[in-house]
C-alpha cells in the first residue's frame, strides 16, 4: 500500500482543493460553521483519495456513507459542494440515516418477544456438534462489535468480516487526517502567533 | 467389493434412516447432521455413511463422481452391517480426472485396502498417516466443499481410531475463490462447523492486522480487549480531528489558507493580497519575491522528506538556502514545514 507520506501528501491536497471549494459557495462563516466546513471538506478529502487511489476501494461502505452524510447535512450547499469535490453526481439515498435505526430496533424487538414467548419452552435446538463451532458469539465481542459498528461510517448494516476491512482503512486515513490537520493547525497557530507579537 | 452398491446410491439414505436411532451410539449428532444436510450430490449420502463405520475408521477420500466422468460411481456399503464390512474392505474406487485419492489405513486398523488410488502429489499427505490428502486443484467448488466434507469425516473417523496423528489442520487462506477448511483432530466436520471455522479464520485474519495498525494492541491477547482498543483508537483518532478543525477555525476568519493561495498563485494571479489575509506582511518582507517562487521550487524538494521530522523537532532551523524563499522560512519550523508543504503542493499540481 502507499506509505503515510504519499498519503499525507494527497490527502492535504483533496482537502484545500474542497476547503477552497466550499469557500467559494459559502461566504462569512460563523465559527462553528468554519469548523464543520473543515471537517467536512477533510472527510470527503479522505473519502476521495481513497477512491482515487483504489479504484476497487470505492466498494467500501464508509466512503460512501461519508459522503452520503457529508451531502446530505444541512443545506443543499453541502451537497454541491461534495459532488464538486469529488467531480462526479451523487446517487440519491433518503434512506441510508434512518435504515439502521431501524433495523436495530425491529431486531430488539424481536428479539425480546422471542425470548418472552420461547424463554420457557425453549429447547436446545442447537446440536452437541455446533459447540464446536461456537455458535454463541463471545457477548462482549458482540457490545464491541455494535461499537465499532457505530463508530464507523456506514458499518451498521455491514457483516463482521467485512466491517473489519472497512475499519482498517477507516483508521488508517483517520490517523493521515489527524497527522495533516495537526501539521497544519499548528503551522497556522504559530503564524498567528507571531503575527500578534509583531 | 459391494457390487450391489453402485446400483443402491439413492437408497443409502433410507437404509440409514432406519437404524439411526443411537445404533453405533457415538458421534451421532454429526451423523445426524449429515443426514440431515441435503445432498448436493449422491455423494453426500456417501459421507454420512462413512461416519457410521466402528471405531477402526478406515480412511478413504473418494473424489466427487462428476455426472460426466466416466468412472464407476464410488461403492459404498449399503447399511450399516455392510459399512462394518466397508470398513474392512475399505473400497473407494472412484476418480477423478484431475485428483486422486488414496485411501489410507490408520496405524491402528487392522483393515485391509483393496483398493489405492494414486495419490496427488500433495505436500500434506503422510504416507503413513490417516491424514488424507486433499489436492485443491481441477474440482470444482460445489464438489470441493463436499470434498472437504469427506476428508473431515474421515479425519473424525482418525480420531475415532486413535489413529496416527491426523492433525492436519492447515487452513487455505482467502486467496482462494473459495474456503478451502481442514477440521482439526476432534473437531465436528458437518457442514455449520465448517462454515463457521472458515468465518472466524477470516475474522482472526482481520483482526491481527487491526492489531498491526492500532499501536499498543500487540501485547493484548483477546478479541474483547483488542476491540476495546480499536475502539478507543477510533474515538480519540475522531475526537482529534474535532479538536483540531476546531482550532483551525479559530485560528482565521477564511478557511482557505495560505497553502491554498499558494496554489492560486500558480496562475500568476494576485498571491500578495491573498497572503496578506493569512501572514503579517512584515514576516513577509519579500513578497514581490512571491512570484519568483516558481522557479525555485526544484530546491527546497530536497528537504521535503524533513519536513515531518523538522516539525516534531520545533526548532528554528535556519538552513543554508540559498534561495529567497528559503529564507523567507527561517522564522521557525513550522513555517518551514508550511512552506516546503506547500512547494511540494506546487510540485505535484
Amino acid at each position: 500500500m502507499r506509505n503515510s507520506a504519499q498519503l499525507r501528501h494527497e490527502f492535504l491536497k483533496a482537502w484545500i482543493k474542497s476547503l477552497k471549494i466550499y469557500s467559494n459557495l459559502k461566504k462569512n462563516m460563523s465559527i462553528s460553521h468554519r469548523k464543520n466546513a473543515i471537517k467536512l471538506s477533510a472527510d470527503v478529502a479522505i473519502a476521495s483519495i481513497t477512491q482515487k487511489a483504489k479504484p476497487s476501494a470505492s466498494s467500501h461502505r464508509w466512503t460512501q456513507s461519508l459522503m452520503a452524510d457529508a451531502a446530505s447535512s444541512d443545506d443543499g450547499t453541502n451537497r454541491i459542494f461534495v459532488e464538486q469535490t469529488l467531480g462526479y453526481k451523487l446517487g440519491n439515498r433518503k434512506k441510508s440515516p434512518t435504515t439502521g435505526l431501524m433495523t436495530k430496533c425491529s431486531k430488539k424487538i424481536l428479539r425480546n418477544n422471542i425470548r418472552v414467548f420461547l424463554g420457557k419452552s425453549r429447547k436446545r435446538t442447537t446440536p452437541k456438534h455446533a459447540k464446536a463451532g461456537s455458535i454463541i458469539a463471545n457477548k462482549g465481542v458482540e457490545k464491541r462489535t455494535r461499537l465499532l459498528k457505530r463508530l464507523v461510517p456506514g458499518g451498521e448494516d455491514m457483516d463482521e468480516i467485512s466491517l473489519m476491512e472497512e475499519a482498517l482503512d477507516y483508521i488508517a486515513l483517520l490517523q493521515v487526517q489527524r497527522d495533516v490537520l495537526k501539521q497544519v493547525a499548528a503551522v497556522a497557530e504559530s503564524l498567528r502567533n507571531l503575527k500578534s507579537v509583531n | 467389493m459391494e457390487p450391489q452398491l453402485e446400483a443402491t446410491q439413492p437408497q443409502f439414505r433410507s437404509v440409514l434412516s432406519g437404524p439411526d436411532a443411537g445404533e453405533l451410539g457415538f458421534g451421532f449428532d454429526e451423523i445426524h447432521g449429515l443426514i440431515s444436510n441435503p445432498p448436493e450430490a449422491p455423494s453426500s449420502s456417501f459421507t454420512a455413511l462413512l461416519e457410521l463405520p466402528p471405531p477402526q475408521a478406515v480412511e478413504l477420500l473418494v473424489n466427487e463422481d462428476f455426472p460426466a466422468k466416466p468412472m464407476p460411481p464410488p461403492i459404498f456399503p449399503s447399511n450399516i452391517a455392510l459399512i462394518d464390512r466397508a470398513s474392512k474392505f475399505s473400497v473407494f474406487a472412484s476418480a477423478d480426472n484431475s485428483s486422486e485419492k488414496t485411501p489410507i489405513l490408520s496405524a491402528s486398523s487392522p483393515m485391509k485396502l483393496d483398493s489405492v488410488k494414486r495419490e496427488p502429489p500433495d505436500s500434506d499427505s503422510r504416507p503413513n498417516s490417516s491424514s488424507p490428502p486433499v489436492s485443491t486443484q481441477g474440482l470444482k467448488s460445489g464438489k470441493r466443499k463436499q470434498e472437504e466434507k469427506k476428508v473431515k469425516v474421515t479425519n473424525k473417523k482418525s480420531k475415532k481410531a486413535a489413529a496416527a496423528a491426523n492433525d492436519s489442520s492447515e487452513e487455505s487462506g482467502d486467496k482462494l475463490p473459495f474456503v478451502h477448511v481442514r477440521a482439526r483432530r476432534g473437531q465436528a466436520t458437518d457442514r455449520h462447523s465448517l462454515a463457521e471455522r472458515a468465518r472466524r479464520e477470516k475474522i482472526n485474519a482481520r483482526m491481527k492486522l487491526l492489531q498491526e495498525l492500532v499501536p499498543g494492541c500487540n501485547k493484548i491477547s483477546g478479541t474483547a480487549m483488542v476491540l476495546d482498543e480499536i475502539i478507543n483508537h477510533v474515538q480519540a483518532l475522531q475526537r482529534q480531528v474535532e479538536i483540531l478543525s476546531m482550532r483551525l477555525a479559530a485560528v482565521n476568519p477564511r478557511i482557505d489558507f495560505n497553502i491554498d493561495d499558494i496554489l492560486a498563485a500558480e496562475s500568476g494571479s494576485s498571491i500578495d493580497n491573498s497572503y496578506m489575509g493569512m501572514f503579517a506582511p512584515s514576516m513577509w518582507p519579500e513578497l514581490q519575491l512571491e512570484g519568483n517562487r516558481q522557479h525555485q521550487y526544484p530546491q527546497p524538494w530536497q528537504f521535503a522528506g524533513l519536513h515531518h521530522p523538522s516539525l516534531a523537532k520545533e526548532e528554528a532551523d535556519t538552513p543554508n538556502f540559498i534561495t529567497p524563499e528559503n529564507s523567507l522560512i527561517s522564522y521557525d519550523s513550522p513555517a518551514n514545514s508550511a512552506s516546503l508543504h506547500s512547494s511540494q503542493l506546487k510540485m505535484e499540481l
